[in-house]
């Protein structure tokens, strides 16, 4: 078989799994279940065999028609990038839906929902090989929808439904500057094509373009000021969580910044790094002052993201694609072990009531562990390799502003790290759920073991062994260019932060059953639980955008509808509804009656007169 | 039946006609209300029927056949929704059911 029917199975089985799922097994879960996983671990090793049998960029490309003498097309553009992705998103999912067997176990839609995981796999596999802008956005359009069907999965729980309300609609605000985006692009090269965009976009690329197709990644990747719908999003079950965090979603953003960063101008990257970093720093502090263990892991990849955004705003675009691929493994694992944690605490989620988990959960407890100190970036564990080349990066490009925020961030990571693990996994249980907590089946240890200890620990260094080499060939020329010294300043933010996030440790350790922060300074810990941007969001919304709308509404009734077009006749019973609406309609439906009988009566006393 | 005219039978349908829209608008119990929205429609065939007899035709009648029919379902469908609704509210007062009501 060659490469590119390699990567038609790759892309289509999923759909046709989520096909078959949705049609044929919605009431076979546990067969759906295992039919799911199956496929996606066939995709895990089909994505490899592509990564170890091909090394050259793979092209391919049908033409589905023209329009206005535009090219529409359907494609595949296989380049290094896109073969590290493939990698990270078939094989990090494929765990996930192993552990989704186990913690879905009792679930009664488990045909919608691993229906659901099919479609995203496709969905976000369908961006890692697009070759185009437009199949781009197509497939970005089925991600939003994939995770507002996974977030909505609890869908009779308000929660749940706002939650993925929010995903799906703050997408679309993003989405709406990346489809402009699109369409300044075919009028300024007349091309969407990756290829040929990248050979006529020459030095002088309009801020504009990259603005606009910004967009679309601050939506998707969480970042400031559309970052407010991944914190809700941990509504949906705990492997769609991971899925989001990881491999996917968020993942898709920063993937496709990545691909097109030809056509970004500076001063968008440098936005994109000023904000990148800044919400680095804000969320990994936001991530202090929450109890909900999947809310604070939702705050540290903020703060991953931002610091992914940074990345391609310091001109990195590959250490960005590498943290990404770090980021997924010990994020999933996280997710995952948070969700193996939820399941063992029978459904308790606050970390203020768990506690003493390590001696009740010995595997979960060393793969979170372990994930845990990758997030931190302790030296020689995956986060370190990608995290502080970005830190160090950022000090050779002469961005202090931006080190500045990194290191904060940094120091934040180690800060709520130490907070997690003391008040998950240390001291005595603080309810009756941690105290009956048990290991979970190996469905769902399994999975985090494999990618907490082999991978959130080894991608680093065993990179060459466990992450297929020619997805790292772009990768390691950065790295090798960034040569890590002692002295080095990311390495002296690394130390410090460590010891912080030791002295968090202790820290939290001072009191039982209660945040050390929260009872020590209130105020702070208010103010980091970062409730103040959907109070403004809200206010906004309901306060200016709510009120322009109802005068365009209120114009455009009255003024045009009513007087401009059909002048006094039409114009005086608009008028009139208006009065009328406010005054008569009250909801009653007696009332309703009431002047229905009434009017009835006036016009047969007319008819009669 | 002799020194009925057309008269008596508008009148008495009228009488009818007027019955159920005072039960409309004065009742809030939905179940009345419907029984009465019903009545309302009961004199309206009888007007048809009335008028079919004295004018010979049999055009009114046929009509009223199709009106029994069709009401015969809508009364099935109403007395359902109306059971739906006090299944999901406990209540059938039109005064509370006025969420649609900002």
């Amino acid at each position: 078989m060659n490469s590119v029917s390699l990567l038609h199975w790759i892309l289509f089985l999923p759909l046709g799994a989520a096909a078959f799922s949705a049609f044929f097994l919605r009431r076979h879960g546990a067969f759906a279940a295992w039919f799911s996983t199956l496929t996606a671990f066939i995709i895990a090793g089909l994505a490899l065999t592509i990564l170890t049998q091909t090394s050259e960029d793979i092209k391919w490309h049908y033409e589905l028609g023209k329009i206005g003498g535009i090219s529409l097309g359907f494609g595949y553009l296989i380049d290094a990038h896109a073969r590290l992705m493939l990698f990270v998103v078939s094989f990090v999912a494929a765990w996930i839906h192993l552990f989704s067997v186990g913690y879905m176990k009792d679930d009664g839609a488990r045909g919608r929902f691993f229906a659901g995981l099919s479609i995203f796999m496709f969905s976000i596999l369908g961006i890692v090989v697009a070759d185009n802008l437009l199949m781009t956005f197509i497939f970005w359009e089925l991600v939003g929808f994939s995770s507002y069907m996974l977030i909505a999965h609890y869908f009779d729980t308000d929660f749940a439904a706002e939650a993925s309300k929010k995903a799906f609609i703050t997408n679309r605000i993003g989405d709406l500057g990346f489809i402009l985006g699109i369409a300044l692009c075919l009028k300024l090269y007349g091309t969407l094509d990756f290829a040929e965009l990248k050979l006529q976009a020459g030095s002088a690329v309009p801020i504009a373009l990259g603005l606009l197709l910004m967009c679309g990644f601050l939506g998707k990747s969480a970042q400031f000021p559309l970052h407010v719908w991944l914190t809700d999003a941990m509504a949906g079950p705990t492997p769609v969580s991971a899925l989001i965090h990881a491999a996917t979603m968020v993942a898709a953003g920063v993937y496709f910044m990545a691909r097109i960063s030809f056509l970004l101008a500076p001063e968008v990257l440098d936005w994109m790094a000023i904000s990148g970093a800044g919400m680095a720093a804000l969320a990994g502090f936001c991530a202090l002052a929450q109890t909900d263990i999947k809310k604070s892991l939702a705050y540290s990849t903020l703060a991953h993201l931002g610091i992914m955004g940074c990345a391609i705003g310091l001109g990195h675009p590959e250490l960005a694609v590498l943290h990404m691929a770090m980021h997924a493994f010990f994020k999933a694992t996280l997710f995952l072990g948070a969700g193996s944690v939820i399941h063992g605490c029978h459904h308790e989620q606050d970390m203020l009531k768990m506690g003493g988990l390590l001696k009740k959960m010995p595997i979960t407890a060393a793969t979170f562990i372990a994930a845990t100190l990758s997030n931190c970036a302790v030296p020689f564990f995956a986060g370190w390799y990608s995290k502080d080349a970005i830190i160090e990066a950022s000090w050779h490009g002469g961005h202090f502003i931006v080190f500045g925020f990194l290191a904060l961030a940094a120091v934040a990571t180690c800060l709520y790290s130490g907070r997690m693990i003391r008040l998950v996994f240390m001291g005595a249980p603080n309810s009756k759920a941690a105290t009956h907590a048990h290991e979970s089946p190996w469905t769902m240890t399994l999975p985090i073991s494999v990618l907490g200890i082999v991978y959130a620990i080894g991608a680093g260094f065993a990179a060459n062994i466990l992450i297929p080499h020619s997805s790292l060939q772009v990768v390691e020329k950065s790295l090798n260019a960034m040569a890590f010294h002692l002295t080095s300043p990311a390495t002296i933010v690394g130390a410090v932060a460590l010891i912080l996030g030791y002295l968090s440790f202790r820290f939290y350790g001072l009191f039982v059953g209660q945040d050390s922060l929260q009872k020590i300074s209130p105020r702070t810990y208010q103010l980091l639980e970062y409730r103040w941007m959907d109070t403004l969001y809200n206010w906004y919304i309901d306060k200016v955008q709510r009120r322009f709308a109802e005068l365009i509404v209120f114009l455009d009734l009255l003024v045009i509808n009513g007087l401009a077009v059909r002048w006094i006749a039409g114009g005086t019973f608009a008028a009139l509804g208006h009065v009328s609406n406010a005054i008569f309609h009250r909801g009653q439906a007696r009332a309703n009656a009431i002047w229905i009988t009434l009017g009835s009566l006036l016009f047969i006393w007319f008819l009669l007169r | 039946m002799e020194n009925t005219t057309l008269s008596h039978h508008l009148v008495l349908a009228g009488i009818l006609f007027v019955i159920g829209l005072s039960g409309v608008l004065i009742r809030r119990n939905l179940l009345v209300v419907y029984m009465c929205l019903e009545l309302m429609l009961t004199a309206s065939t009888l007007a048809l029927v009335a008028f079919s007899r004295f004018n010979n035709t049999m055009d009114g009648a046929i009509f009223v056949f199709f009106i029994i029919t069709v009401a015969a379902a809508e009364v099935a469908v109403g007395l359902a929704l109306i059971v739906a609704l006090f299944r999901q509210r406990q209540t059938v007062s039109s005064e509370k059911l006025n969420t649609l009501c900002d």
